[in-house]
């Protein structure tokens, strides 16, 4: 095939009745309570841009947008329009700077402690191995925190070039149906709450299992671990987030293709009218509204490919964390309720905050990147539903379905492997596999213990 | 519409029998007298009353049996390695697991099954538009034998075990009967789940012998042509044919072709490069279609009222075409739609399946040795009664795998058999379609999952089997480990008794002492032993 085979027909000039249509979108009827992503309430054609804005862009994820500016990971962009952002001011640039080079300072310090008796404290032991496990865990969450800063500082272009392509879209969506994508991104708020209560009651947990005064060096490390998994924690709900803005135009576009798909073609004429023309769309329509679908699932996938390229490291490192420290509380778990007699509630309870911190977190990337992926690949087979008679609608169709025949639309870590739900069924079937060995190494270790202190006396 | 309704069956007047016993047993909750009558599954709400109490006294009288069962279990603890214990525990429970996953799913999908079995009736009815038959009578001897299996497999478990393992001398020993339930309705739900599965199956199926029959016309009706010609040609082979003119600038205008050189380049195939080049870019195939090839316009044209074949007709055929694309777009949403209504158990029977059968057979080994498993696990300690439970149970997961897997093959044929009418009819407007056509039927997927965990198809099984190979090979070693250090122990220990004056050396580095046995015990067992 040659390079310019992937040319949309343009509908002819009468065919379009205005320069930007109001057409109408699949979520039906404009609603004001809907409209989140900027408050305007002025209508889409009145060239808004000019003027001076005072609503926020990204309005529906600011909470996290927030606590990620606040401690450097996020740029703090300017907002230049209503559909644009522009880069950080000097000063901003600036607190980043420094905010992160004290992350970093931070760390080396931590370091130091970590490998020094001044941390000692912390570490009382229940057992050798133990703390051997708690030190890769500490290790492993400086890693990926500071590996977290470092990729956030690198890709601070890329991440505003992909909030400017996300912001363009949804202009060009406002102008052409006027409709606003936005959800409710409570969810984001709902995690930001749970991961600070978690961290916080984990600090507490430890700060009582500790024997003896707590010097102020264990205040410092206990408190920049804390804010290291946080943050960390915070980042994935970001990207979470980020995908959920993503998997909405995606389902946007779909349900626009829906409305020419031959079931809702087929439905009977008084329906449709009874919805307020909401489900079936005109196929006149059809080449107009393809072209546009088919330039916004282009940008789309660009946008998704450029949120994963962004993140894909810390999602690695993320996952390997995750995973070590889901093993070792499920461990630490098993041998404090099988242990005989000394079962100590402060492990328990910190286990148990542990577990669930992660679990949900894995389990909403998980999720997160599974709908969208979904959702993307979902296009394709929507369109393959939409039966056309003119053989250049035909020809529209054909041309679509060619390009995403070997099209995978994957988020990956790093390449490593895709994240969906498949990855979470792997993550648990390997703790398992990891746990039954563990379980086993600690009862032979114990029938030995057990069985010789008798017969030693 | 009307006309076509008395000629379609729906498949639910199969599954009377079946529908009865899970009534009687409360796996759905529908309506039976509407079931009879119309054949419908509607919501009932007496039927969801008599669900949950069946529910509640399943749980009941299971855990009764657990408790009673159990007293031998609560003494072992003490003996028990923990992780056995737990895991005794856990495997316990999971039947019940996965019993209440059943049910409460079909409690909760009780609105969403009679629409699934309507939706599954509309695209027969479609299908028979295209006079597409389907067979269901198979179904229903499918379903006999199902429950056939199943009634003997549970049966022959549960006598076995009972008069071999359970102390039958006791009343309380009647509530073994209660350890048949939770795999037996299991068994019947899953029987739904297979049959459907079966008959979507059978409707893919459909469709690719629909299009396989279309070919297999369309090559009778080439050779029927060819037959034809070969007689002309054969007649009056010196001379050029004699058609009148007006059909000679027809052939010129279809398809390329002069008439002094068809009558030679028929057989052939010379007349290649005449084709178009679309149709030629496709059809790289055998010698017979292509001079198929240059044959077909003008026998289409000659004779088509004499011999019928679809193919030839292509405003006809696309039709035809495109609505058996539409058919096999909606079987696949209602395979999509059947497998949403159904992940739930199939996830919890999958995770039954894998554990249970690794735990009979670990149990098995562990009988072997002559230590104690848990209670309901009795009947691992006869080989034979561990084969059947195990055949039963992989049985009914490899069964559902391999259904699914056929069946998602069985919908990817189609795009074969629609480019073989693309090929036998070799056309170019028809290649269009068929191109457009099979890149949608391309898209059309179904593919079976476990709630998007795992893909229902061969691959999970191999590595299904592979988890409980190496799960297997792990537990027994250390099961190995264990016994070995157990008696080397006890073997030290007298040995301490005798000669006191080994404690000073125990007592000199009894720090590392745990490790250091284990390595020397487990070195030296095998050659004392």
């Amino acid at each position: 095939m040659s390079p310019n085979t992937w040319v949309i027909e343009m509908p002819t000039e009468k065919s379009r009745s205005r320069p930007y249509p109001q057409r109408i979108s699949p979520y039906g009827v404009h609603h004001p309570s809907r409209d989140a992503f900027t408050r305007t309430r002025d209508p889409p054609t009145a060239a808004t841009p000019t003027k001076i804005v005072d609503h926020p862009v990204f309005e529906d994820i600011r909470t996290i947008m927030s606590v990620l500016k606040a401690s450097g990971l996020m740029p703090i962009y300017e907002q230049v329009s209503d559909y644009e952002v522009g880069p950080p001011t000097k000063t901003n640039e600036f607190y980043s700077f420094f905010v992160r080079g004290v992350v970093h300072a931070l760390t080396l310090f931590n370091i130091y402690s970590l490998f020094t008796p001044i941390s000692a404290q912390l570490f009382y032991s229940y057992r050798e191995t133990d703390n051997v496990n708690q030190w890769i865990e500490l290790l492993l969450c400086i890693l990926t925190y500071t590996l977290t800063v470092f990729v956030c500082a690198r890709n601070t272009k890329s991440m505003l070039r992909i909030m400017n392509e996300i912001l363009q879209l949804d202009e060009e969506v406002r102008r052409q149906f006027g409709a606003n994508l936005n959800e409710n991104f409570g969810f984001s708020v709902k995690f930001l709450v749970g991961i600070a209560v978690s961290q916080t009651y984990i600090i507490i947990l430890k700060i009582y299992a500790v024997k003896g005064e707590i010097t102020p060096t264990s205040y410092v490390l206990l408190a920049f671990y804390a804010i290291q998994n946080g943050l960390t924690a915070t980042y994935i709900v970001f990207a979470s987030a980020l995908l959920k803005i993503v998997y909405i135009r995606f389902h946007f576009i779909n349900q626009l293709l829906n409305g020419y798909t031959y079931g809702q073609q087929q439905k009977p004429k008084q329906k449709r009218n009874h919805n307020g023309h909401f489900r079936a769309a005109l196929m006149d329509n059809f080449p107009e509204d393809s072209l546009f679908i088919y330039r916004m699932h282009n940008k789309l996938l660009r946008i998704y490919k450029g949120i994963n390229d962004c993140c894909n490291l810390i999602l690695v490192s993320f996952l390997g964390y995750s995973f070590y420290t889901v093993t070792t509380n499920c461990y630490n778990l098993f041998v404090q309720i099988t242990a005989k007699g000394m079962i100590s509630p402060n492990i328990l309870q910190w286990c148990f905050a542990w577990l669930c911190m992660h679990v949900s977190l894995l389990a909403l990337l998980s999720r997160s990147c599974g709908l969208t992926t979904r959702e993307a690949n979902a296009t394709a087979q929507i369109l393959a539903r939409v039966y056309a008679k003119a053989k250049e609608y035909q020809n529209i169709i054909d041309k679509f379905l060619t390009k995403s025949i070997k099209q995978e639309v994957q988020f990956t870590a790093y390449g490593f492997f895709a994240i969906d739900n498949s990855t979470l069924f792997k993550i648990f079937s390997a703790v398992t596999t990891y746990l039954v060995i563990l379980i086993q190494f600690k009862q032979l270790e114990d029938s030995k213990v057990d069985d010789s202190i008798p017969a030693q006396t | 519409m009307p006309s076509s309704e008395p000629e379609v069956q729906p498949l639910l007047q199969q599954f009377q029998q079946l529908f009865f016993i899970s009534k009687i047993a409360g796996i759905l909750p529908q309506d039976l007298e509407k079931f009879r009558s119309r054949n419908v599954l509607e919501k009932s709400r007496s039927g969801m009353v008599y669900m949950m109490v069946t529910l509640v006294v399943y749980v009941m009288f299971y855990n009764l049996l657990i408790y009673s069962f159990g007293e031998e279990d609560r003494s072992l603890k003490a003996t028990q390695s923990t992780l056995t214990f737990v895991i005794g525990l856990f495997l316990t429970y999971i039947g019940l697991i996965m019993m209440g996953t059943d049910q409460l799913t079909a409690l909760r999908n009780q609105g969403k099954l009679g629409e699934l079995y309507e939706r599954i009736r509309l695209a027969d009815e479609r299908l028979f538009k295209e006079k597409c038959v389907l067979d269901n009578s198979c179904i229903g001897r499918r379903i006999r034998i199902m429950l056939i299996m199943t009634v003997l497999f549970e049966l022959s478990i549960l006598v076995a075990t009972y008069i071999k393992l359970v102390d039958y001398t006791q009343w309380m020993s009647v509530l073994w009967v209660m350890s048949a339930v939770p795999t037996f309705i299991n068994t019947l739900d899953k029987i739904w789940f297979a049959v459907s599965l079966y008959a979507l199956k059978e409707r893919f199926e459909a469709i690719n012998a629909t299009l396989e029959e279309l070919v297999m016309t369309h090559e009778k009706f080439k050779i029927w042509l060819r037959g034809e010609s070969d007689n002309t040609t054969s007649l009056d082979s010196s001379q050029p044919p004699q058609y009148d003119s007006n059909l000679e600038y027809l052939y010129k205008e279809l398809g390329g072709l002069d008439l002094g050189s068809m009558g030679k380049g028929s057989v052939a195939g010379s007349g290649k490069n005449k084709v178009a080049p679309v149709a030629h870019s496709m059809n790289s195939f055998g010698e017979s279609i292509e001079t198929a090839s240059d044959k077909f316009p003008r026998n289409q044209m000659s004779s088509n009222l004499v011999y019928e074949s679809e193919l030839a007709n292509v405003s006809k055929v696309e039709e035809k075409l495109n609505n058996l694309c539409q058919v096999h777009d909606e079987i696949c949403e209602i395979g999509k739609a059947m497998n949403e209504l159904w992940s739930y158990p199939i996830l919890s029977l999958m995770a039954y399946g894998f554990l249970i059968f690794t735990a009979q057979l670990y149990f098995l080994y562990c009988a072997t040795q002559t230590q104690p498993i848990p209670s309901l696990f009795r009947s691992a300690k006869n080989p034979l009664i561990t084969v059947i439970v195990l055949s039963y149970t992989s049985g009914k997961c490899v069964y559902l795998i391999y259904l699914s897997w056929k069946t998602s093959l069985a919908s990817k044929r189609t795009g074969i058999t629609l480019h073989k009418c693309g090929v036998v009819a070799d056309d170019n407007l028809l290649y269009e379609i068929v191109n457009h056509l099979s890149l949608k039927l391309l898209n059309h997927s179904v593919d079976f999952s476990a709630c998007g965990f795992f893909t229902l198809d061969m691959e999970t099984l191999y590595g299904v089997s592979g988890g409980i190979t190496s799960y297997l090979i792990i537990l027994i070693q250390f099961n190995l480990a264990a016994q070995q250090a157990k008696e080397a122990i006890q073997t030290f220990s007298s040995l301490n008794d005798t000669a006191g004056l080994v404690g000073s050396v125990t007592e000199m580095d009894n720090g590392s002492s745990t490790l250091h046995d284990l390595v020397s015990t487990t070195m030296l067992t095998p050659t004392t032993g």
